[in-house]
């Protein structure tokens, strides 16, 4: 199982897009500046915009979904009832693993950024897919929110899992680090080693290699791991 | 100063609280009730009963900036320009002022090369920027910004809090879900289920959330 990015390009007036690569099974990080392309890239790996040239092979995936950065934009569903049962979901029971304080009888539309966020997700985690994109999973969530969905990716039982994100101190435990640079696309290498190259890397990481300590995962635990380590 | 007194709005209730000027962040879970207190400080919303003044005055009267949590929400017209000068327009300002302002606005906030760009075009950093430069436009008193943060990577991040503490406004209230960011404001104010639990400087309010997980990772690695 794996996608395949071979010589892909996008490109709009004087903003352009290269990308190459091969997304293995496992967690991959993807991050850049604002307006690099991280979005347009999502939507090409999940298939639902093609490259201006290129290709983008999805083999052995039999199942994808991408969930878009704005939880808005999912929403076909009146009321939170309505939302849970277009995924086939019990409304009660997907409201309950969402963690939020709601009726099923809700507007949709009515909830909290941040609510229909976590409603999201529960909704997008209910499922298990070979090749799952997830654009800004962490935005508009609490902490015990974004602690929640890296469990939830975590204990995804394997496939391919790209996240493209500008959350700077929550993360599962990333296998595989990316960056859009210069308006291509950069492969790091695989955590621990891709944090010494990674130029998006948050602040905190940024510290810790600074002061010679690599820290062997970017989960929380991991950062604090290497933190203890600097201070001996 | 900021003062609230015996608010009451849907679930969200408030008995006593004050803002001096500088910038106050809000934290809280999802769903209790950042938001609602934000459009309260700006006007959109009006108190079910109590009392919200900014300098003794409602903030109807005040010259207020907001940025909705939801970025396709702030969007009113199709091209980064004509949003950027709407605040201006409405104001009936004359056009060579308005378009003057545009410019030096976009050139000083780094978006100049967006000016031409479609709204519906831009990524959601993009848009939540050019929602951020629309809300300080008019220079107003009160800044008032719903997790602008939150489709920000950490140079632009960086940049909001230089671009916040330049924009004049005397007060700025912002929701954020990055504890480091709040943690570099003046003011800190902790929301649960409606209740306002702690109000204090960032060091009071975090010492007592230090056994949660919105204690800031950082200063973790630094105890």
């Amino acid at each position: 199982m794996r996608v395949l990015l071979d010589h892909v390009t996008a490109s709009r007036q004087s903003w352009s897009l290269e990308a190459d690569g091969i997304f293995t099974p496992g967690i991959h990080l993807v991050s850049g500046d604002v307006g690099s392309g991280k979005s347009t890239l999502a939507l090409m790996i999940a298939g639902l915009r093609s490259p201006e040239s290129g290709t983008v092979r999805r083999e052995e995936i039999h199942s994808t979904m991408l969930s878009f950065q704005f939880p808005e934009f999912h929403v076909t569903g009146l009321s939170v009832s309505e939302e849970c049962t277009s995924w086939g979901l019990e409304p009660v029971t997907a409201i309950r693993q969402a963690g939020i304080d709601v009726v099923p009888e809700t507007p949709a539309l009515s909830l909290s950024r941040g609510e229909l966020k976590r409603l999201h997700l529960a909704c997008v985690f209910s499922q298990d897919y070979d090749l799952l994109v997830l654009d800004e999973p962490f935005s508009s969530l609490d902490c015990p929110g974004k602690e929640q969905v890296c469990r939830q990716i975590s204990g995804r039982s394997g496939g391919i899992t790209v996240i493209f994100t500008h959350e700077q101190c929550i993360f599962p435990a990333i296998d595989h680090i990316w960056e859009i640079v210069g308006g291509s696309l950069v492969e790091c290498g695989t955590v621990p080693d891709a944090l010494l190259q990674w130029q998006h890397a948050p602040p905190l990481v940024r510290r810790l290699v600074g002061a010679g300590t690599i820290p062997e995962s970017i989960t929380p635990e991991g950062l604090r791991e290497a933190a203890c380590r600097t201070r001996g | 100063m900021i003062t609230i007194d015996a608010l009451r709005y849907w679930h969200l209730v408030i008995d006593t609280l004050t803002l001096p000027p500088g910038i106050t962040s809000v934290i809280g879970p999802n769903g209790s009730g950042k938001s609602t207190f934000l459009k309260l400080c700006s006007g959109i919303a009006e108190p079910e009963s109590g009392t919200v003044f900014v300098d003794d005055q409602t903030p109807r009267l005040t010259g207020i900036g907001y940025v909705n949590e939801f970025p396709d929400r702030n969007i009113l017209f199709s091209t980064v320009k004509d949003e950027l000068a709407s605040p201006l327009r409405f104001r009936f300002t004359p056009c060579r002022e308005t378009d003057c302002t545009v410019h030096e606005c976009a050139e000083t906030l780094g978006i100049g090369h967006l000016l031409d760009r479609r709204m519906q075009d831009l990524s959601g950093g993009e848009k939540v920027i050019v929602a951020f430069a629309a809300a300080c436009i008019s220079r107003p008193r009160v800044l008032v910004l719903d997790e602008c943060d939150s489709h920000l990577d950490a140079d632009r991040c960086a940049w909001l809090e230089g671009a916040l503490r330049a924009s004049g406004a005397v007060y700025v209230i912002r929701c954020t879900q990055q504890m480091e960011t709040a943690a570099t404001g003046n003011f800190l104010l902790y929301l649960e289920k409606g209740r306002l639990l702690h109000a204090g400087t960032p060091a009071e309010v975090f010492s007592r959330l230090s056994d949660t997980s919105f204690y800031p990772l950082s200063w973790r690695c630094r105890a």
